[in-house]
């Protein structure tokens, strides 16, 4: 293949690739370097295709990469930071901080691994993690103890393994650690009015994601760093501190500030320093002549770019990987996203090849190399954190391709097609592919995002600049940086290496706030076994605002305003929660590596955990927004409109958990009431109320770091454990069901309550505020692999898109798989150990979920066009 | 007859409306599925269309049980004769008694939807509606409306003005019949159809008669008569293995294309056999007229398929095609 074979808008392109369409049953899905726009790689095959790269090398490199996020611990960060805290007791936190670091980019263990061409790792092996103990050692250890860390009936997935040395390395550490936490400091903070509704209360909302992590949800200023390089970012830094005058008190800070970034700067070079070592060293003992070159070649770029801007795709692509993976071992916040790969890169792509530096085929290669990478890190989660966020590895590192540019022109390159191509090379569940789409993309992108949804592992996932951009900008974000976005974690819009967003900090289970609303602020199932009943309910008072009961109202409109006052009551003490562990960060865990990173740090002399960078945000989620909306719906419908029943025999019958009210039950559930998701404005409206209420408390309210909240509206896999926290609801739900997620419609196990199909739930969903939810939304599809096959399934499956874009929905992503297949996987893992699927905001390997998850994937609606 | 409703708007016996389907005619389109036919093929996968009348339909399943429920029983004038309950709760809805005078009532009360109604008396308005609120898809896809059934043609007349309507408001028409009615019918749609999909089950007719309770003279009549008129057309044949997938019939419909059509048609599909609709065969009381059949393994089924459509592009030289997710030439 030779790199003219395919450009993006040939024609004659489309006519030979057309035969491909001939016969449904006759697909060549052979791998080629250079793949035409509209290669198909089958429908719903996922993950199960051995040798999917057409390069050897990374065939290779995947038969030694394992399929699961198992690793073991390692000690030696946790050891390292240990020791420079020690070595440093009484000197300004954010100077311990960058002694910690260096003291492991210095010391840690490092490996190249075989074939690779891409190098940096966590200072542990393939799969392995660190331990982070400024955000708790206690825990780490104590599940060590209890066996609840490694392989165990308790712990089936997303298990660490570890050494007795590990486990005794560890517990020496853990009276220095004792008491210095982010969680001891934030619940000194606390009262118990703010933690009584969380989730170390009842659970009405949680805000413990970055009690026990950092905060991570951002990218980098990748285009600062390819111009600066180390050495420039040094130069910055210097300048900047010399400019200090030490008479005035705020200069004083400053100064601490750059003398903490100097540190973890000339740490950084070292460490990429040390990998160059690493090779030529390996070089000398390998008998390989070809395996020797390419160890040299990589020791010569790592040498390069310790501390000048990189030259070639290459050494850009190298630069990222190591800059990035540092990031992690810094901290342990996820969500370390890889921004605008197809923008970034393009000089770099076209540099090559036109010097001939570097073949499209070669650049292909390393792009799959680098992928592998990303999945070969790994973060150690407690045993609770595993059953919301299964199989999650690393987390969140998405990586943008697509959308406008900076002008408002579209940025689609070859970089974009190849980007795409990459995934379904490797077929592992990294990075997290987020393509940009808008009224002006090009049919041929369309077409190749298509095709990767249609294989079925669940990526891409597909955003609109078309509302993101708007959204953006309605939080005070210029208009050449909203353009700019990048896409990170999950499900977040967020603005390149300017941003340090908070984003998915917590979430607010808004179906649970109606419950208290319509109950006078008690819990539904209010009883004496509740840990709080001594000073709650058994001492004559209730968890929440004194809202009036559904037995009382007299009219719809009372039922609304509770749920408004119920929301703000609860908004208040989420904000409150969020703020203390705000401030527990800038105290106890500045970020002097990545603030050397991130644009205006070093030029406001401030760090960038105390909103050092130019946008400064914090965003939390609104969850079980279907199942609030119906729950609305159900009440004024049944009780007001009909009268069918009485207020107080639905909450009766919600206290029963329905038994004793199989007939309203079944009713309840039916297509007689009112649903979301079927393109009906009854419902659709008291959805949008629902989501409303929720962002209209949330929104703009004061954040620690210097900017404001924003909210989301999606619920990842969360909707699962609220559920779980969760009694019976009006909607139709019964105790301890998962609530309705991300901006999807209920599905409860009597049944689903979306029932007309695709376009009835896009014209449902669209009805919603996106663009308000500043934090992102979410809608998950699933579709059996029939509805898709043929080109009029694919083109069918771009109108569906195209559609989704012109209402203004956010964000979409895709399951491909039936039912039968699902069901397959539970009951037979082992033969379907590369099922990927889309969890919600990520895609996972489907035997690695717990069962409650996978059986809340599996309960998703199946759409089907025929 | 054109039926009318009591404002004297026409109307149409619909059963079902079915939105976002890619497999009847180009692009995304809704399809009104009308009541009543004139065959009755072994393999049918909707039943419920098979009756030019409104049905009752029993899902056992969702039932809540006599015990917890029975409000079907107290609304029937009936007191419950044409319904029959098991253990678990309802088992059939049906009128073999002829005691069941499809008052509706007990579907209109059931709470779970295990007693449904199938079929609606829909004014060519309200289909209309229905049909133009996917506009927007049409237009993106190439898309448009299908009428389909059972035999859409039983109702030629609701059917002619529907898609009059419809080509009026821009919107594509496609017509997806048997042909076994008067010419005379077919050609008072034919004026407002953009594309007929039809079916040529067997060429011989004695066969076709036993598969499908009819000879296929008028069929192919209508079909030679169609291409005439110049109108765009596709023919499939459902391939069901041991009834008509035989190689010797296949090349006896590739001869007729060839011959007595010149070729003339959009594209020839071959449809693999599914065993569809049995939930509603369950439903409606009726046993599957396949019985236990069951199809040759699906890959090697499909491998087959794909043998006879080369064969049929190759040596007879039309416009085959393997299952419809093809896109059409038009």
């Amino acid at each position: 293949m030779n790199n003219n074979a395919t450009c993006l808008t040939s024609e004659e392109n489309v006519r030979l690739n057309r035969d491909t369409y001939k016969y449904a049953g006759l697909v060549d899905t052979r791998p080629q370097a250079v793949e035409p726009f509209d290669k198909e790689w089958g429908v719903g095959l996922s993950g199960n295709t051995p040798n999917p790269s057409p390069f050897e090398r990374i065939n290779k490199i995947l038969s030694v990469t394992q399929k699961t996020t198992n690793g073991f611990v390692s000690p030696d960060r946790a050891e390292l930071v240990t020791q420079a805290y020690k070595e440093h007791p009484g000197e300004p936190q954010i100077l311990k901080c960058a002694y910690g670091i260096a003291n492991v980019l210095d010391n840690t263990p490092i490996y190249i691994y075989p074939h690779e061409l891409i190098v940096g790792c966590l200072g542990c092996d393939k799969k392995g993690a660190p331990v982070h103990p400024e955000f708790g050692l206690n825990w780490v250890v104590n599940e060590m103890r209890d066996g609840l860390m490694d392989y165990s009936d308790k712990r089936t997935h997303d298990y660490f393994s570890y050494t007795r040395e590990t486990q005794d390395r560890l517990e020496a550490l853990r009276d220095f650690w004792d008491g210095k936490t982010i969680e001891d400091y934030t619940n000194a903070m606390l009262t118990d009015d703010v933690l009584k509704g969380s989730h170390a209360g009842k659970g009405v909302f949680f805000a413990d994601a970055y009690v026990f992590c950092g905060a991570g949800h951002l990218g980098i200023d990748y285009e600062r760093l390819f111009r600066l390089g180390y050495g420039g970012i040094r130069r910055l830094i210097k300048q900047h501190m010399d400019a200090c005058d030490l008479s005035k008190p705020e200069d004083i800070e400053r100064h601490t500030f750059y003398r903490a970034t100097l540190i973890t700067t000339d740490a950084a070079i070292r460490h990429i320093l040390r990998y160059a070592a690493l090779a030529e060293e390996m070089a000398s003992a390998e008998p390989d002549k070809q395996r020797a070159g390419e160890l040299l070649k990589i020791a010569a770029i790592c040498r390069h770019i310790s501390e000048n801007p990189p030259r070639t795709f290459w050494e850009a692509l190298m630069l990222v990987n190591l800059a990035n993976t540092m990031i992690h071992i810094e901290c342990n916040g996820h969500s370390i996203s890889y921004g605008r790969f197809d923008q970034y890169m393009y000089p770099y792509y076209l540099h090559d090849l036109e010097t001939g530096e570097a073949t499209r085929e070669f650049m292909q290669e390393l792009i799959e190399n680098f992928y592998i990478k990303i999945w070969d890190l790994n973060k150690l989660r407690n045993h609770i954190l595993i059953k919301t966020f299964g199989n999650g590895g690393i987390g969140g590192p998405a990586l943008t391709v697509g959308g406008i540019k900076k002008d408002g022109s579209d940025g689609t390159n070859e970089l974009t097609f190849m980007a795409l191509d990459a995934h379904a090379h490797v077929r592992i569940p990294c990075p997290w592919l987020a393509v940009r789409l808008h009224a002006g993309s090009p049919w041929e992108l369309k077409v190749k995002t298509a095709n990767l949804i249609r294989l079925g592992t669940g990526e891409p996932k597909i955003f609109n600049d078309d509302v993101a951009i708007p959204s953006m900008l309605s939080s005070n974000v210029d208009l050449f940086d909203a353009r700019d976005y990048q896409v990170v974690g999950c499900v977040e819009p967020d603005v390149s290496g300017k941003s340090y967003g908070w984003k998915d900090c917590g979430h607010m289970n808004i179906a649970r706030v109606l419950e208290l609303a319509i109950n006078d602020g008690r819990c539904i199932n209010c009883a004496s076994d509740c840990p709080r009943w001594e000073r709650c309910g058994g001492a004559g008072g209730q968890l929440g605002l004194k809202t009036g009961s559904l037995a009382d109202f007299t009219s719809f409109e009372q039922v609304l305003e509770a749920y408004d006052k119920q929301m703000k009551y609860w908004c208040d003490r989420q904000v409150a929660f969020l703020n203390a562990v705000d401030l527990a960060h800038q105290a106890l865990r500045p970020l002097p590596y990545l603030s050397i990173l991130m644009d205006g740090c070093i030029e406001n002399g401030k760090d960038v955990t105390a909103g050092g960078t130019k946008y400064n945000f914090t965003g939390p989620q609104g969850v079980g927004i279907g199942t609030a909306g119906d729950g609305l719906s159900a009440i004024r419908q049944l009780v007001f409109d009909e009268k069918r029943v009485t207020g107080r025999e639905l909450l009766d019958a919600i206290r029963a958990d329905w038994a004793g009210y199989e007939e309203l039950y079944a009713y309840v559930n039916s297509d007689r009431v009112h649903h979301y998701g079927n393109d009906d404005d009854y419902a659709d409206s008291l959805t949008k109320f629902a989501m409303d209420t929720w962002c209209k408390h949330i929104e703009r309210r004061p954040n620690a770091h210097g900017g404001f909240f924003q909210p989301g509206a999606y619920s990842v896999t969360v909707n699962v454990a609220h559920g779980q926290n969760q009694w019976a609801s009006v909607d139709g739900r019964r105790a301890f069901e998962p609530v309705s997620d991300c901006m999807g419609a209920v599905h409860t196990k009597c049944c689903s309550h979306d029932v007309k199909g695709p376009l009835e739930i896009l014209r449902s969903v669209t009805k919603l505020d996106h663009a308000r939810a500043t934090n992102g939304t979410l809608l998950n599809w699933k579709f059996s692999p029939s509805a898709l096959a043929g080109e009029a399934g694919r083109d069918s499956l771009i109108a569906l898109i195209e559609e989704y874009i012109h209402r203004k929905g956010m964000h979409s992503q895709f399951t491909v798989a039936s039912r039968e297949t699902l069901l397959a996987a539970q009951k037979d893992p082992d033969n379907y150990r590369d099922l990927l699927v889309r969890v919600a905001g990520y895609s996972a390997y489907f035997v690695e979920l717990n069962k409650a998850l996978q059986d809340d994937i599996i309960g998703r609606t199946e759409l089907s066009f025929d | 007859m054109l039926h009318r409703n009591a404002d004297g708007a026409p109307c149409a016996l619909v059963s079902n409306i079915q939105r976002y389907t890619i497999h009847d005619g180009p692009g995304v389109r809704t399809e009104l599925f009308f009541t009543g036919c004139t065959l009755r093929c072994l393999w049918c996968s909707n039943p419920e269309t098979l009756r030019p009348e409104v049905q009752l339909g029993a899902y056992p399943d969702k039932c809540l049980s006599l015990e917890k429920c029975g409000r079907c029983l107290k609304v029937c004038p009936e007191k419950g004769a044409p319904l029959q309950f098991g253990d678990g709760g309802i088992i059939k809805a049906v009128r073999e008694n002829d005691t069941c005078r499809t008052c509706l009532r007990c579907a209109g009360e059931c709470p779970s939807r295990a007693i449904r109604q199938w079929g609606e008396w829909m004014t060519v308005d309200e289909m209309l509606k229905a049909v133009e609120q996917d506009r927007s898809f049409y237009r993106r896809t190439g898309g448009g409306v299908t009428l389909s059934g059972g035999e859409v043609l039983l109702q030629w007349e609701a059917a002619a003005l529907l898609l009059e309507a419809c080509k009026k408001a821009g919107i594509h028409t496609c017509v997806e019949t048997a042909l076994n009615v008067p010419t005379a019918h077919m050609e008072a749609v034919y004026a407002f159809t953009d594309l007929v999909i039809t079916d040529i089950k067997h060429m011989d007719t004695q066969k076709h008669r036993e598969f499908t309770g009819a000879g296929n003279e008028r069929i192919l009549e209508n079909i030679r008569r169609a291409v005439e008129l110049g109108k765009k057309l596709v023919i499939r044949t459902p391939v069901v293995p041991g009834y008509n997938g035989d190689e010797e019939n296949i090349r006896a419909i590739g001869a007729f294309i060839r011959d007595a059509l010149k070729g003339k048609i959009v594209q020839y599909q071959l449809l693999p056999y599914r065993r569809l609709g049995l939930e509603k065969y369950d439903a409606l009381g009726i046993p599957y007229p396949m019985g236990d059949y069951q199809p040759p393994e699906r890959g090697e089924w499909e491998r087959e398929i794909t043998r006879l459509v080369q064969m049929l592009s190759t040596e007879y030289g039309i416009p085959a095609a393997a299952g419809s997710g093809g896109k059409l030439q038009l």
